[in-house]
Protein backbone atom coordinates (compact mmCIF):
# COMPACT_ATOMS: atom_id res chain seq x y z
CA UNK A 1 0.00 0.00 0.00
CA UNK A 2 1.62 3.35 -0.97
CA UNK A 3 1.05 6.60 0.60
CA UNK A 4 1.56 10.42 -0.58
CA UNK A 5 2.29 13.28 1.63
CA UNK A 6 -0.32 15.85 2.05
CA UNK A 7 -0.87 18.91 4.09
CA UNK A 8 -4.09 19.24 6.69
CA UNK A 9 -4.58 22.44 7.42
CA UNK A 10 -6.80 23.14 11.48
CA UNK A 11 -8.36 26.15 11.48
CA UNK A 12 -10.43 27.11 14.87
CA UNK A 13 -12.47 29.72 15.05
CA UNK A 14 -15.73 31.85 15.84
CA UNK A 15 -18.59 29.41 14.73
CA UNK A 16 -20.23 32.16 12.98
CA UNK A 17 -17.28 32.37 10.74
CA UNK A 18 -17.79 28.93 9.64
CA UNK A 19 -19.15 30.06 6.26
CA UNK A 20 -16.38 32.58 5.47
CA UNK A 21 -13.99 29.94 6.05
CA UNK A 22 -15.42 27.73 3.76
CA UNK A 23 -15.92 29.70 1.49
CA UNK A 24 -12.28 31.29 1.14
CA UNK A 25 -10.93 27.68 1.71
CA UNK A 26 -12.92 26.53 -1.46
CA UNK A 27 -11.54 29.43 -3.15
CA UNK A 28 -8.05 28.47 -2.47
CA UNK A 29 -8.75 25.23 -4.06
CA UNK A 30 -9.58 23.22 -1.85
CA UNK A 31 -12.01 20.01 -2.35
CA UNK A 32 -14.05 19.54 0.51
CA UNK A 33 -13.55 19.87 4.69
CA UNK A 34 -14.92 19.16 8.10
CA UNK A 35 -16.51 20.69 9.85
CA UNK A 36 -17.15 20.46 14.42
CA UNK A 37 -18.22 22.19 17.34
CA UNK A 38 -15.80 22.54 19.82
CA UNK A 39 -15.43 24.89 22.93
CA UNK A 40 -11.91 26.23 24.64
CA UNK A 41 -10.52 28.86 26.03
CA UNK A 42 -7.89 31.59 24.28
CA UNK A 43 -6.39 35.24 24.61
CA UNK A 44 -9.91 36.62 24.02
CA UNK A 45 -11.47 34.52 26.50
CA UNK A 46 -13.66 31.79 27.05
CA UNK A 47 -15.92 30.20 24.49
CA UNK A 48 -18.39 28.30 25.94
CA UNK A 49 -20.64 25.61 23.33
CA UNK A 50 -24.16 25.77 24.22
CA UNK A 51 -25.23 28.95 21.90
CA UNK A 52 -24.12 27.86 18.50
CA UNK A 53 -23.60 31.74 17.70
CA UNK A 54 -21.06 31.88 20.32
CA UNK A 55 -19.34 29.15 20.58
CA UNK A 56 -16.06 28.04 18.55
CA UNK A 57 -15.88 25.83 15.34
CA UNK A 58 -13.15 23.74 14.13
CA UNK A 59 -12.94 23.16 10.22
CA UNK A 60 -10.27 20.92 8.58
CA UNK A 61 -8.99 20.59 4.97
CA UNK A 62 -6.74 17.93 3.83
CA UNK A 63 -4.67 19.33 0.74
CA UNK A 64 -1.87 20.14 -1.46
CA UNK A 65 1.12 21.77 -0.08
CA UNK A 66 0.53 24.64 -2.71
CA UNK A 67 -3.67 25.03 -1.77
CA UNK A 68 -2.61 24.90 2.09
CA UNK A 69 -0.43 27.71 1.94
CA UNK A 70 -2.73 29.74 -0.33
CA UNK A 71 -5.25 29.22 2.26
CA UNK A 72 -3.37 30.01 5.36
CA UNK A 73 -1.82 33.43 3.58
CA UNK A 74 -5.37 34.17 2.86
CA UNK A 75 -6.37 33.45 6.97
CA UNK A 76 -3.59 35.92 7.57
CA UNK A 77 -4.34 38.55 5.27
CA UNK A 78 -8.04 38.52 5.45
CA UNK A 79 -9.40 37.17 9.38
CA UNK A 80 -6.42 37.04 11.90
CA UNK A 81 -6.38 40.57 13.08
CA UNK A 82 -10.27 41.09 13.30
CA UNK A 83 -11.16 37.37 14.69
CA UNK A 84 -10.39 34.83 17.73
CA UNK A 85 -8.71 32.19 15.57
CA UNK A 86 -5.92 30.22 15.02
CA UNK A 87 -5.09 27.76 12.27
CA UNK A 88 -2.28 25.76 11.85
CA UNK A 89 -0.96 23.16 9.25
CA UNK A 90 0.58 19.70 9.60
CA UNK A 91 2.11 16.55 7.63
CA UNK A 92 -0.62 13.64 7.06
CA UNK A 93 0.08 10.98 4.41
CA UNK A 94 -3.21 10.32 2.26
CA UNK A 95 -4.17 6.75 0.17
CA UNK A 96 -5.62 8.92 -2.83
CA UNK A 97 -4.37 11.98 -3.45
CA UNK A 98 -5.99 12.54 -6.81
CA UNK A 99 -9.11 12.76 -3.87
CA UNK A 100 -7.69 16.04 -2.71
CA UNK B 1 -52.38 46.11 41.50
CA UNK B 2 -50.32 48.66 42.74
CA UNK B 3 -46.74 49.42 41.01
CA UNK B 4 -44.86 47.61 43.85
CA UNK B 5 -46.76 44.49 44.19
CA UNK B 6 -46.61 44.12 40.39
CA UNK B 7 -42.93 44.52 40.67
CA UNK B 8 -42.98 41.80 43.71
CA UNK B 9 -45.15 39.29 41.57
CA UNK B 10 -43.03 39.89 38.80
CA UNK B 11 -40.04 38.91 40.31
CA UNK B 12 -41.16 35.76 41.95
CA UNK B 13 -42.54 34.45 39.08
CA UNK B 14 -40.81 31.41 38.12
CA UNK B 15 -39.32 32.77 34.87
CA UNK B 16 -38.02 35.39 36.70
CA UNK B 17 -36.34 32.96 39.64
CA UNK B 18 -34.73 30.30 36.90
CA UNK B 19 -33.36 33.25 35.37
CA UNK B 20 -31.98 33.93 38.68
CA UNK B 21 -31.17 30.65 39.53
CA UNK B 22 -28.78 30.30 35.80
CA UNK B 23 -26.69 33.36 37.60
CA UNK B 24 -25.87 31.46 40.55
CA UNK B 25 -25.21 28.44 38.62
CA UNK B 26 -22.87 30.81 36.47
CA UNK B 27 -21.62 32.86 39.16
CA UNK B 28 -20.63 29.40 41.25
CA UNK B 29 -19.08 27.61 38.44
CA UNK B 30 -21.70 24.98 38.59
CA UNK B 31 -21.13 22.14 36.62
CA UNK B 32 -24.95 22.52 34.71
CA UNK B 33 -24.46 23.35 31.20
CA UNK B 34 -27.14 23.02 28.62
CA UNK B 35 -26.44 20.98 25.08
CA UNK B 36 -26.08 23.10 22.16
CA UNK B 37 -29.37 21.20 20.73
CA UNK B 38 -31.39 21.99 23.80
CA UNK B 39 -30.60 25.76 23.45
CA UNK B 40 -31.74 25.69 19.71
CA UNK B 41 -34.85 23.78 20.53
CA UNK B 42 -36.24 26.15 23.15
CA UNK B 43 -35.24 28.48 20.90
CA UNK B 44 -37.25 27.26 18.14
CA UNK B 45 -40.01 26.46 19.91
CA UNK B 46 -40.73 29.64 21.53
CA UNK B 47 -39.73 31.34 18.11
CA UNK B 48 -42.74 29.23 16.39
CA UNK B 49 -45.07 29.53 19.14
CA UNK B 50 -45.32 33.22 19.67
CA UNK B 51 -45.63 33.95 15.91
CA UNK B 52 -48.18 31.35 15.28
CA UNK B 53 -50.28 32.99 18.17
CA UNK B 54 -49.35 36.48 16.79
CA UNK B 55 -50.58 35.22 13.23
CA UNK B 56 -53.66 33.91 14.52
CA UNK B 57 -54.82 37.50 15.87
CA UNK B 58 -53.67 38.89 12.83
CA UNK B 59 -56.20 36.46 11.42
CA UNK B 60 -59.10 38.02 13.85
CA UNK B 61 -58.26 41.63 13.82
CA UNK B 62 -57.35 41.78 10.66
CA UNK B 63 -54.12 43.27 8.85
CA UNK B 64 -55.21 46.43 8.63
CA UNK B 65 -55.39 47.09 12.32
CA UNK B 66 -51.53 45.86 12.64
CA UNK B 67 -49.86 47.68 9.41
CA UNK B 68 -49.94 51.45 11.51
CA UNK B 69 -48.75 50.12 15.21
CA UNK B 70 -46.11 47.83 13.03
CA UNK B 71 -44.90 50.42 11.08
CA UNK B 72 -44.25 52.50 14.30
CA UNK B 73 -42.52 49.83 15.70
CA UNK B 74 -40.55 49.55 12.83
CA UNK B 75 -39.66 52.97 12.83
CA UNK B 76 -38.49 53.36 16.41
CA UNK B 77 -36.28 50.70 15.58
CA UNK B 78 -34.48 51.96 12.88
CA UNK B 79 -34.68 55.71 14.41
CA UNK B 80 -32.64 54.13 17.86
CA UNK B 81 -29.54 53.60 16.50
CA UNK B 82 -29.42 57.27 15.68
CA UNK B 83 -29.15 59.01 18.90
CA UNK B 84 -27.20 56.15 20.32
CA UNK B 85 -24.72 56.74 18.41
CA UNK B 86 -24.15 60.24 18.92
CA UNK B 87 -24.45 60.00 22.46
CA UNK B 88 -22.18 56.78 22.58
CA UNK B 89 -19.48 58.38 20.67
CA UNK B 90 -19.11 61.99 22.54
CA UNK B 91 -19.92 60.93 26.18
CA UNK B 92 -19.02 57.33 26.04
CA UNK B 93 -15.59 58.60 24.04
CA UNK B 94 -16.47 54.87 22.11
CA UNK B 95 -14.80 54.29 18.67
CA UNK B 96 -16.99 54.53 15.34
CA UNK B 97 -17.34 51.06 15.36
CA UNK B 98 -18.19 50.11 19.13
CA UNK B 99 -20.37 53.29 18.49
CA UNK B 100 -22.42 51.58 15.93
CA UNK B 101 -22.37 48.23 17.33
CA UNK B 102 -23.69 49.11 20.84
CA UNK B 103 -26.48 51.13 18.54
CA UNK B 104 -27.36 48.64 16.55
CA UNK B 105 -27.91 45.96 20.03
CA UNK B 106 -30.09 48.25 21.07
CA UNK B 107 -32.61 49.12 18.81
CA UNK B 108 -32.76 45.60 17.62
CA UNK B 109 -34.77 43.23 19.91
CA UNK B 110 -34.97 40.90 22.45
CA UNK B 111 -37.56 37.95 22.01
CA UNK B 112 -37.14 36.79 25.31
CA UNK B 113 -37.93 40.30 27.03
CA UNK B 114 -40.91 40.75 24.86
CA UNK B 115 -42.08 36.92 25.65
CA UNK B 116 -41.29 37.62 29.34
CA UNK B 117 -43.22 40.97 29.16
CA UNK B 118 -46.54 38.94 27.57
CA UNK B 119 -46.31 36.73 30.86
CA UNK B 120 -45.83 39.44 33.24
CA UNK B 121 -49.07 41.21 31.42
CA UNK B 122 -50.97 37.96 32.01
CA UNK B 123 -50.22 37.09 35.45
CA UNK B 124 -51.52 40.60 36.06
CA UNK B 125 -54.82 39.94 34.14
CA UNK B 126 -54.10 42.90 31.51
CA UNK B 127 -55.29 42.06 28.47
CA UNK B 128 -53.20 42.72 25.12
CA UNK B 129 -53.18 42.91 21.36
CA UNK B 130 -51.93 39.25 20.80
CA UNK B 131 -50.85 40.47 17.29
CA UNK B 132 -47.84 42.58 18.81
CA UNK B 133 -45.74 39.45 17.92
CA UNK B 134 -45.95 40.85 14.72
CA UNK B 135 -44.21 44.36 16.39
CA UNK B 136 -41.32 41.83 17.48
CA UNK B 137 -40.51 40.92 13.73
CA UNK B 138 -40.18 43.71 12.48
CA UNK B 139 -38.03 45.38 14.87
CA UNK B 140 -35.22 43.08 14.32
CA UNK B 141 -33.53 43.77 11.52
CA UNK B 142 -33.79 47.68 10.60
CA UNK B 143 -31.65 48.58 13.62
CA UNK B 144 -28.97 46.21 12.81
CA UNK B 145 -28.48 47.78 9.27
CA UNK B 146 -28.83 51.07 10.96
CA UNK B 147 -26.06 50.71 13.36
CA UNK B 148 -23.84 48.66 11.09
CA UNK B 149 -23.81 51.47 8.75
CA UNK B 150 -23.29 53.72 11.07
CA UNK B 151 -20.19 52.11 12.50
CA UNK B 152 -18.88 51.30 9.46
CA UNK B 153 -18.52 55.50 9.19
CA UNK B 154 -21.49 56.07 7.15
CA UNK B 155 -21.57 60.05 8.67
CA UNK B 156 -18.15 60.54 7.20
CA UNK B 157 -18.84 58.82 3.41
CA UNK B 158 -17.18 55.88 4.17
CA UNK B 159 -19.91 53.10 3.93
CA UNK B 160 -20.12 51.25 0.48
CA UNK B 161 -22.79 48.07 0.01
CA UNK B 162 -20.49 46.15 -1.67
CA UNK B 163 -18.38 45.40 1.54
CA UNK B 164 -18.72 41.75 1.73
CA UNK B 165 -19.37 42.29 5.49
CA UNK B 166 -22.14 44.23 5.56
CA UNK B 167 -23.69 41.71 2.88
CA UNK B 168 -23.30 39.14 5.26
CA UNK B 169 -24.70 41.17 7.78
CA UNK B 170 -27.73 42.41 5.76
CA UNK B 171 -28.42 38.66 4.46
CA UNK B 172 -28.11 37.32 8.23
CA UNK B 173 -30.48 40.26 9.79
CA UNK B 174 -33.13 40.17 7.31
CA UNK B 175 -33.37 35.88 6.38
CA UNK B 176 -31.98 35.10 9.81
CA UNK B 177 -33.34 32.04 11.68
CA UNK B 178 -35.29 34.70 13.92
CA UNK B 179 -37.05 36.39 11.56
CA UNK B 180 -37.24 33.64 8.90
CA UNK B 181 -39.31 31.45 12.16
CA UNK B 182 -41.17 34.52 13.31
CA UNK B 183 -42.48 35.82 10.19
CA UNK B 184 -42.60 32.18 8.87
CA UNK B 185 -45.24 30.75 11.51
CA UNK B 186 -47.11 34.49 11.69
CA UNK B 187 -48.23 33.73 7.80
CA UNK B 188 -48.96 29.94 9.45
CA UNK B 189 -50.46 31.41 12.15
CA UNK B 190 -53.07 33.73 9.54
CA UNK B 191 -53.94 31.60 7.03
CA UNK B 192 -54.90 28.33 9.34
CA UNK B 193 -56.73 31.03 11.67
CA UNK B 194 -58.47 29.72 15.05
CA UNK B 195 -59.04 26.00 13.65
CA UNK B 196 -55.40 25.89 13.29
CA UNK B 197 -54.39 27.39 16.48
CA UNK B 198 -57.10 24.51 18.19
CA UNK B 199 -55.22 21.85 16.49
CA UNK B 200 -51.83 22.63 17.87
CA UNK B 201 -52.84 24.41 20.99
CA UNK B 202 -51.87 21.30 22.87
CA UNK B 203 -47.96 21.53 22.06
CA UNK B 204 -47.83 25.65 21.35
CA UNK B 205 -49.59 26.92 24.46
CA UNK B 206 -49.89 24.46 27.50
CA UNK B 207 -46.46 23.88 27.72
CA UNK B 208 -44.88 27.24 27.19
CA UNK B 209 -44.38 28.75 30.51
CA UNK B 210 -42.38 25.03 31.23
CA UNK B 211 -40.59 26.14 28.07
CA UNK B 212 -39.72 29.71 29.10
CA UNK B 213 -38.47 28.81 32.88
CA UNK B 214 -35.89 26.55 30.94
CA UNK B 215 -34.70 28.93 28.86
CA UNK B 216 -35.12 31.79 31.48
CA UNK B 217 -32.45 29.23 33.22
CA UNK B 218 -29.97 29.27 30.93
CA UNK B 219 -30.20 32.70 29.55
CA UNK B 220 -29.64 33.61 33.72
CA UNK B 221 -25.85 31.09 33.26
CA UNK B 222 -24.77 32.86 29.95
CA UNK B 223 -25.85 36.26 31.52
CA UNK B 224 -23.86 34.77 35.16
CA UNK B 225 -20.63 34.14 33.07
CA UNK B 226 -21.18 37.68 31.66
CA UNK B 227 -21.29 39.57 34.98
CA UNK B 228 -17.11 39.56 35.42
CA UNK B 229 -16.80 41.42 32.07
CA UNK B 230 -18.92 44.73 34.01
CA UNK B 231 -15.38 45.88 35.35
CA UNK B 232 -13.82 45.95 32.21
CA UNK B 233 -16.57 48.05 30.02
CA UNK B 234 -16.86 50.85 32.60
CA UNK B 235 -18.89 53.07 34.55
CA UNK B 236 -20.38 54.86 31.36
CA UNK B 237 -21.79 51.56 30.00
CA UNK B 238 -23.45 50.50 33.18
CA UNK B 239 -24.87 53.65 33.18
CA UNK B 240 -25.92 53.42 29.62
CA UNK B 241 -27.33 49.77 30.16
CA UNK B 242 -29.86 51.29 32.49
CA UNK B 243 -30.79 54.73 31.03
CA UNK B 244 -31.18 53.71 27.25
CA UNK B 245 -33.80 51.11 28.47
CA UNK B 246 -35.83 53.41 30.67
CA UNK B 247 -36.01 56.33 27.91
CA UNK B 248 -36.67 54.17 24.85
CA UNK B 249 -39.21 52.23 26.94
CA UNK B 250 -41.10 55.18 27.76
CA UNK B 251 -40.82 56.59 23.51
CA UNK B 252 -42.18 52.82 22.74
CA UNK B 253 -44.83 53.31 25.37
CA UNK B 254 -46.03 56.62 24.23
CA UNK B 255 -45.39 55.74 20.50
CA UNK B 256 -48.14 52.64 21.53
CA UNK B 257 -49.93 55.14 22.95
CA UNK B 258 -50.47 57.07 20.13
CA UNK B 259 -50.88 54.46 17.15
CA UNK B 260 -53.96 53.36 19.68
CA UNK B 261 -52.86 50.28 21.35
CA UNK B 262 -54.41 49.53 24.92
CA UNK B 263 -52.75 49.62 28.00
CA UNK B 264 -51.15 46.25 27.60
CA UNK B 265 -50.07 46.71 23.66
CA UNK B 266 -48.16 50.11 24.69
CA UNK B 267 -46.41 48.14 27.40
CA UNK B 268 -45.10 45.28 24.95
CA UNK B 269 -43.87 48.30 22.27
CA UNK B 270 -42.01 50.09 25.38
CA UNK B 271 -40.89 46.66 26.33
CA UNK B 272 -39.81 45.76 22.89
CA UNK B 273 -38.10 49.52 22.38
CA UNK B 274 -36.62 49.29 25.68
CA UNK B 275 -34.87 45.74 25.13
CA UNK B 276 -31.50 44.98 23.50
CA UNK B 277 -30.34 41.86 20.90
CA UNK B 278 -27.93 39.79 22.17
CA UNK B 279 -28.60 36.68 19.88
CA UNK B 280 -29.32 38.27 16.13
CA UNK B 281 -27.46 41.40 16.27
CA UNK B 282 -24.07 40.25 17.94
CA UNK B 283 -24.07 37.74 15.17
CA UNK B 284 -24.78 39.83 12.59
CA UNK B 285 -22.47 43.16 13.79
CA UNK B 286 -19.08 40.48 14.24
CA UNK B 287 -19.66 40.06 10.59
CA UNK B 288 -19.51 43.17 9.38
CA UNK B 289 -17.87 45.08 12.27
CA UNK B 290 -15.26 42.92 13.18
CA UNK B 291 -13.00 45.86 14.85
CA UNK B 292 -15.73 46.22 17.08
CA UNK B 293 -15.15 44.96 20.58
CA UNK B 294 -18.01 42.55 21.36
CA UNK B 295 -17.46 42.50 25.13
CA UNK B 296 -18.97 46.08 25.20
CA UNK B 297 -22.36 45.47 23.30
CA UNK B 298 -22.45 41.95 24.60
CA UNK B 299 -22.68 42.97 28.44
CA UNK B 300 -24.64 45.75 28.14
CA UNK B 301 -27.18 43.63 26.58
CA UNK B 302 -26.92 40.67 28.31
CA UNK B 303 -26.04 41.61 31.70
CA UNK B 304 -27.04 45.09 32.37
CA UNK B 305 -29.98 45.89 30.35
CA UNK B 306 -31.94 41.79 29.66
CA UNK B 307 -31.93 41.76 33.83
CA UNK B 308 -33.22 45.00 34.23
CA UNK B 309 -36.24 44.64 31.93
CA UNK B 310 -37.30 41.13 33.17
CA UNK B 311 -37.41 42.33 36.67
CA UNK B 312 -37.99 45.92 36.70
CA UNK B 313 -38.39 47.33 33.33
CA UNK B 314 -41.71 45.27 32.26
CA UNK B 315 -43.64 46.82 35.47
CA UNK B 316 -42.05 50.07 34.90
CA UNK B 317 -43.45 50.49 31.55
CA UNK B 318 -46.62 49.11 32.67
CA UNK B 319 -46.81 51.35 34.81
CA UNK B 320 -46.53 54.22 32.32
CA UNK B 321 -48.52 52.67 29.90
CA UNK B 322 -51.74 52.78 33.10
CA UNK B 323 -50.99 56.42 33.39
CA UNK B 324 -51.26 57.26 29.60
CA UNK B 325 -54.38 55.74 29.32
CA UNK B 326 -56.21 57.45 32.13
Amino acid sequence: MSLYPMKLVTIVCEAILEERVVELLRQAGAHGHTAFSVRGSGNQGERHADISETGNVQVEIIAKPAVAEALLKRLHSELFSSYAMVAYESDVRVMRPDKF
Amino acid sequence: MDFFSAIQSNLLSPAVLFFVLGIFAAVTKSDLKFPESLYSTLTIYLLIAIGFKGGVAINEAGIGVVWLPAAAAMTLGGLIPLWTYPVLRHFGKFSIADAGAIAAHYGSVSAVTFIAATNFLKSINQPYETYASAFLAVMESPAIIVGVMLGKGALGGKFSLSDQGVRHALRDSVLGKGVLLLIGSMIIGALSGKGGMASVEGFFVMPFQGVLALFLLEMGMVAGRRLGDLKKVGFFLLLFGISAPILHGSAGVLLGHLVGLSTGGATLMGVLSASASYIAAPAAVRLSLPEANPTFSLTAALAITFPFNITFGIPLFHELAKHLHV
